[in-house]
């Protein structure tokens, strides 16, 4: 369906994308990174707005770039909030269904449906600068789904939105992806990039995780927590004298590297994180130390990947 | 060679590619329906009068008809034109990137084309709406003779200008989108007012000498221009000029379509 071989894409002296090959089949998937870590870009060159430096992309079979029968399969929210401010979410809609093809009585219905769809029902003949910024992110996804497009790709679609909205459109888009899954015919595809793990993780969705412009996972949540296992794991452990600690700790099995990051606060990284938690219970009755707290490193999905983050920052050891 | 279905979808793409054209027209001319964009019009429609009435009170026997035609051309097919188009065809495409709706536009299947032929329109539409009323205000203030052939001749030079200069402006509006204004007046002062009086081929690519041409043509004037003055007209038929402002409107507007298809804004040009 999707399938980027090799792909760099340059900015001048800058590298937005570096080197990604990654093969994405139907159904949900969410690119994760941090801000500026070339998601916006890596989506610009699947929408087809952006022409790889080097490497190959192909959506459908095809380069997408400045290709028509691409982007009439493509449905895109893009980050950014809309700023178009006289027209009301139904002109809006209609307007760019009307882009895609369809005539003023079609694109009138489908825009219509997709307002009532997203929630904007009652809201879709105000001014869209009069609306709330969740409203328009909802005039936003409209947009992008009213064609009834085989892939809608949605950039940030949950930046900015109080909790409330956050959950109604992610239950929106778990809803598109789910039908997109089950419909009769042809399966579709969705990708969603985002900053925040539990966004895309409430979507069910297969992850890659991009930074600094390169791909450094990709698979399942578990996939991805299972590589994260055989990394070393980070205890934090707060004491009054961290020191002594360290000589108690130092040469037991799995303490792999050491470092204070206060007077009272010791890190330990070690691959076995259960060895480690009873040598440091032992070294605390016998050395009579005070441990004030032991804290593991975050297994969820979010501190997997600010794990992942850190190592490919090389902080993590 | 593409597949058959291929083509087909090509054929069917095609043909909606005026529907959306028309779209992007529509919504362009409900935009220019702002307070901001009416008053500049009403501006653009009285100025040109305002100017024959000075011009009159001072010429208490009444104007020479030839000078008023001169006059009103200058103003009007040339300033307010020129004007109105760098007001609404410049920003073609940095008003989009501005707005955020860029992005919205041209991951749609042929919505770059349709988005720059659309806004072309529809400036042209607004410009020739303000550009005739405003010669019409001006020929009836200034006391033309019959007013009513002046005005039909005056309503074809406009829209010429209008074409020719839309199409023009519209190669600064995609290759430099966030100087046009500044790159679109460049270009109006190095090609219509500075190439398109130079006596040498390379005025023929200009719509001001086409217009010049009409204008002398259809006003009977050029037994009674100086030799020099015939150097800075082109004297083939009007069907000439008229196909020849058309041509160039439609070369400099398929240049541009070409150069926007592949057009790369990187992610930071937008908001």
């Amino acid at each position: 369906m999707l399938s980027l071989t090799h792909v760099t894409k340059v900015f001048g002296s800058v590298i937005g994308v570096n080197d990604v090959t990654v093969e994405l089949g139907n159904g949900a998937h969410g690119l994760l990174g941090p801000n500026g870590a070339g998601k916006t870009t890596l989506l610009g060159l699947i929408t087809g707005q952006l022409r790889p430096t080097m490497g190959q992309i192909r959506v459908f079979g095809e380069r997408p770039f400045a290709n028509p029968r691409v982007l009439r399969r493509i449905g895109f929210c893009p980050a950014a909030d809309l700023l178009e401010r006289r027209a009301t979410p139904r002109e809006w809609v209609r307007y760019l269904v009307r882009l895609s093809g369809f005539g003023p009585r079609a694109a009138a219905d489908r825009a219509d449906r997709e307002l009532d769809r997203v929630g904007l029902g009652e809201a879709m003949d105000r001014p869209l600068s009069t609306l709330s910024k969740g409203m328009r992110q909802r005039a936003k996804l409209a947009g992008a789904m009213a064609h009834d497009p085989d892939l809608l790709v949605l950039d940030e679609p949950f930046d900015g939105l109080d909790p409330v909205a956050r959950h109604d459109l992610v239950g929106l888009v778990r809803r598109w992806a789910v039908a997109a899954d089950t419909a009769a015919g042809e399966p579709r595809t969705l990708i969603v990039a985002s900053h925040l793990l539990h966004e895309v993780e409430s979507l069910h969705a297969g992850l890659a995780v991009i930074l600094g412009g390169r791909l450094v996972a990709s698979g399942t949540a578990g996939e991805i927590r299972d590589m994260v296992e055989t990394m070393p794991t980070e205890i934090r452990i707060r004491c009054d004298t961290p020191r002594r600690l360290a000589e108690a700790v130092c040469g037991t099995a799995g303490a792999e590297s050491m470092r204070f990051e206060a007077d009272d606060l010791l890190v330990v990284a070690t691959r076995q994180p259960r060895a480690l938690a009873e040598r440091i219970t032992r070294a605390a009755v016998e050395e009579r130390l005070a441990i004030g707290e032991v804290v593991a490193a975050d297994q969820s999905l979010e501190g997997i990947f600010g794990r992942l983050v850190r190592l490919h920052r090389g902080v993590a050891s | 060679m593409s597949d058959p279905h291929s083509r087909q979808a090509d054929r069917s793409w095609r043909s909606t590619d005026i529907s959306s054209t028309l779209a992007v027209t529509g919504f362009q001319l409900r935009r220019m329906l702002s307070r901001q964009r009416l008053l500049l019009a009403g501006l653009g429609v009285i100025f040109p009068g305002a100017v024959m009435l000075a011009v009159r009170r001072t010429v208490p026997a009444g104007l020479d008809r030839d000078l008023a035609v001169t006059m009103i051309y200058a103003l009007v097919p040339e300033a307010v034109c020129m004007l109105g188009l760098l007001v609404t065809m410049c920003p073609a495409v940095a008003d989009e990137l501005e707005r955020g709706t860029w992005i919205h536009v041209s991951v749609r299947p042929g919505g770059r084309r349709a988005l720059l032929v659309g806004t072309y329109l529809a400036a042209v539409i607004w410009t020739s709406t303000v550009a005739i009323l405003a010669a019409a205000l001006a020929v009836f203030v200034a006391g033309v003779r019959q007013p009513w052939p002046l005005i039909g001749m005056l309503m074809v030079l406009v829209a010429l200008s209008s074409l020719g200069r839309g199409a023009l402006f519209a190669l600064p509006a995609v290759i430099l989108p966030r100087r046009a204004l500044v790159a679109s007046v460049g270009v109006a002062l190095v090609v219509e007012y500075l190439a398109g009086f130079i006596p040498a081929v390379v005025n023929q690519a200009t719509v001001s000498l086409r217009l010049r041409s009409l204008l002398v043509s259809w006003m009977n004037w050029r037994r009674q221009l100086p030799v020099e003055m015939q150097l800075l007209i082109d004297p083939q038929p009007a069907w000439v000029q008229i196909t020849a402002v058309f041509t160039l409107a439609a070369v400099l507007l398929v240049a541009a379509v070409k150069i926007l298809e592949y057009r790369q804004f990187p992610p930071s040009t937008e908001i």
